[in-house]
């Protein structure tokens, strides 16, 4: 049961570099409670709105508020972050690294000697409290990452692509922990471009291209949004040649041999399933509803 | 005897230090420089400047490079103040043979010609002229007198000027004198007072030169420029990998920049305070034991000197070292930023050790003595010199603070813009412009 609630805020950022707009007017909101997953394309400005929310940017125009109220300093100390690039001291050791980053977030420090043991657990990295983080692999370093987000029982807790270059066991950890955090009542918002864990994990996304928010809400609602899809299987086929040339019917996505096309209004399914069968024996012919891959490529125009 | 128990004392005060600092490596120690961290880290004392200026002193004391410049530095102090004082004290004693006896009369006159020259003289009876030959020869004594009437040596005098050269003219013309006012008919009392005539004080127009307090601020001078020169690369160097690790990040989601920015350039700061303090008490036990002078006459206010403008040049440098870091992210960029930086303490460095010499400081110095970026060198050489009154000094000092405030300002609003700016070297020129 949520224990807290809270709400994040962000309303018409704004942030020009030179010549590029980073930020465009960009607004949305992220309820606590749930996972928010964060979408878009490289370059549209996930990291740079991320960063906004801990005043790590200057923004041209707009604010950030958490339950209605400006963010200020101490207002950030109860959030957790984790950026793109890793950020630890590679020479301190993995115990007094998080001590003093929970410690920074305001811990006494007993309190932050609790939390680090308890995290290290957490995250099987028991017994390595005392090594140097540098000693580490990249996937354990991304633990040690995420418990320094975690330390002191964030709020709000922004991780920008916690899962970038995770062996499957850390995925499954740190999905698993982000859920947890989720339903203990926590504001979750995690950007990642891998499309079929937003989906697994996500209760509601955000897509921004161009600095600007193209798609957001419900992760069921988007996916019943929008013209259905008709899957289909054709024995032996790998590429959907076969539905290259339907009039009026427009592949969305061909992949392991599943051939999925957006069937607008009107449309005759059954001269699909003709064209199928002129391709060979069909194995499997399914309305679905949008997956979220579906609803981002829609999103973005790509 | 009490010569050796300095440098035991010494030693032991170093041993101990050094078996701190490798129990501070212990993580579960409970070590002095811990307690020490842990104190100053409550939030009640310092708040985030304090948790960031303990992490820089613990990790920085954990360091091989804090050891082994301490033990350098302390090699190079303890050989500056040893390696005089052996070369003096090696001839403080003359050991004179005596062939026969020498009356009390002779005896008061060879010791206060020997006194009068910063020599002491050691009378060794020899039963008979043979023997004290004997002892000449074999370099038991450097000189014998021979029933008062020769002076007998090894080698000739004539053209020498050793110790023992001037030791024989002394004594044979003390007790030349002394047997012509006997031959002259004086009384004993007579020709004690003739004997000990005190030559007439030799007044120079010049000022007095103050030899003691201007070795003790070369040695300063050497010592202002390693440390600082140690200390500004590791905040500049510091503040980079922090940028470059991007850990900086993380750090500004909690901590606002000037806080961030402090504590790093007030953790160093402790650990070259701290550094300069175990030096400069090993200096003086050692050179207390030693008999050394360099703590002569006005030299322990140079060394305060020196103290109080490394600690100044330190605060004044330290910002703008801390702004060059947070613009570069690689060792060759900040080396390009750090040169240009370093020039005017070089140039204030080599200014005074050039004019560290006997004489009056030139006008230069005295003019860079009340300038920020070289006062830390040219005012302890002024306060050597003696040609700065206490008003003057105290005028560097509040110029000094005062540029430091304005300093750091600036170096904030540069740390501030550049740190979070990664990807490429960012020129001074962007960052104060501010897009």
């Amino acid at each position: 049961m949520p224990n807290m609630a809270g709400i994040l805020e962000l309303s018409g950022l704004t942030r020009r570099f030179g010549s590029v707009t980073a930020l465009d007017d960009l607004s949305f909101t992220v309820a606590s409670g749930r996972v928010t997953g964060f979408l878009g394309p490289n370059g549209a400005g996930k990291t740079t709105a991320m960063r906004a929310v801990f005043g790590l940017t200057e923004l041209d125009h707009g604010h950030v508020r958490w339950n209605g109220g400006a963010v200020d300093p101490r207002q950030r100390r109860r959030f957790g972050y984790m950026p793109e690039e890793r950020g630890l001291y590679p020479a301190m050791l993995v115990g007094e690294q998080l001590q003093y980053l929970g410690r920074l977030h305001g811990m006494a420090s007993g309190d932050a000697a609790e939390a680090a043991t308890r995290w290290l657990e957490r995250l099987d990295l028991a017994g390595r409290a005392s090594s140097k983080v540098s000693s580490l692999s990249h996937g354990n370093q991304q633990r040690v990452q995420l418990a320094a987000a975690l330390m002191h029982e964030p709020e709000l807790l922004v991780l920008d692509e916690p899962m970038a270059g995770l062996d499957p066991t850390g995925i499954e950890a740190t999905g698993a922990v982000l859920t947890e955090q989720a339903h203990a009542g926590r504001c979750v918002l995690f950007s990642s471009h891998q499309l079929d864990l937003v989906e697994e994990l996500c209760e509601a996304v955000v897509i921004i291209d161009h600095g600007r928010v193209v798609a957001s809400g419900e992760v069921d609602e988007l996916e019943t949004g929008g013209l259905p899809r008709l899957s289909v299987r054709v024995d032996g086929d790998r590429d959907g040649k076969w539905a290259r040339d339907l009039p009026g019917i427009q592949v969305s996505e061909v992949k392991g041999g599943e051939v999925r096309l957006v069937l607008p209004p009107g449309a005759d399914s059954d001269a699909v399933l003709d064209a199928a069968r002129g391709a060979g024996r069909v194995l499997a012919f399914n309305f679905e509803r949008r997956r979220l891959s579906e609803v981002f490529r829609e999103a973005v125009r790509l | 005897m009490k010569g050796f128990v300095y440098p035991i004392v010494a030693v032991a005060i170093l041993l101990l230090v050094v078996r701190r600092l490798r129990s501070s490596r212990q993580p579960p120690g409970r070590s002095l420089v811990r307690r020490l961290a842990s104190s100053l880290g409550s939030r009640h004392l310092a708040g985030d400047t304090g948790l960031v200026a303990v992490r820089e002193v613990r990790e920085r004391l954990r360091g091989r490079m804090f050891k082994v410049i301490t033990l350098i530095l302390l090699g190079v102090v303890a050989a500056a103040i040893i390696i005089p004082t052996l070369h003096s004290s090696k001839h403080a004693v003359v050991k004179i043979g005596v062939a026969g006896s020498l009356t009390a009369s002779q005896d008061r006159v060879v010791a206060a010609a020997l006194a009068h020259i910063g020599l002491h003289g050691q009378f060794i009876v020899e039963p008979d002229l043979g023997s004290a030959r004997n002892a000449l020869r074999t370099g038991q004594v450097t000189m014998v007198i021979d029933q008062a009437r020769a002076l007998m040596v090894e080698t000739p005098v004539s053209s020498s000027s050793t110790t023992t050269a001037s030791a024989a003219t002394v004594i044979a013309s003390a007790l030349g004198s002394e047997s012509a006012f006997r031959a002259a008919g004086l009384t004993a009392a007579q020709a004690s007072t003739l004997a000990h005539a005190k030559p007439l004080a030799i007044v120079s127009q010049a000022p007095r030169q103050k030899g003691a307090s201007r070795g003790t601020a070369v040695i300063g001078l050497v010592f202002i420029f390693i440390l600082l020169t140690q200390y500004l690369t590791w905040t500049l160097v510091g503040v980079m990998e922090e940028k470059a690790s991007r850990v900086v990040e993380v750090l500004l989601a909690t901590v606002r920049p000037v806080e961030l920015l402090g504590g790093k350039v007030l953790g160093i700061g402790l650990v070259a305070l701290l550094q300069a303090g175990v030096v400069v008490a090993f200096a003086l036990i050692l050179a207390d034991a030693v008999g050394s002078n360099i703590l002569h006459g006005t030299a322990p206010i140079v060394v305060v000197a020196s103290l109080v403008w490394l600690v100044l040049a330190y605060a004044f440098y330290s910002w703008v070292f801390a702004a060059a870091g947070s613009m570069a992210e690689r060792q060759d960029q900040a080396q390009s930023l750090s040169l240009p930086l370093s020039v005017p303490i070089i140039v204030g460095y080599i200014l005074a050790l050039v004019n560290a010499g006997p004489g009056p400081a030139s006008l230069l110095i005295r003019i860079f003595a009340y300038l920020p970026p070289t006062a830390p060198f040219a005012m302890p050489l002024l306060v050597a010199k003696g040609e700065v009154a206490w008003w003057g000094f105290l005028i560097a000092v509040l110029i000094s603070m005062a540029s430091t405030a304005a300093v750091a300002r600036f170096a904030g609003t540069v740390y501030q813009r550049a740190v979070l700016r990664t990807g490429r070297r960012i020129r001074v020129r962007e960052v104060l412009s501010r897009q």
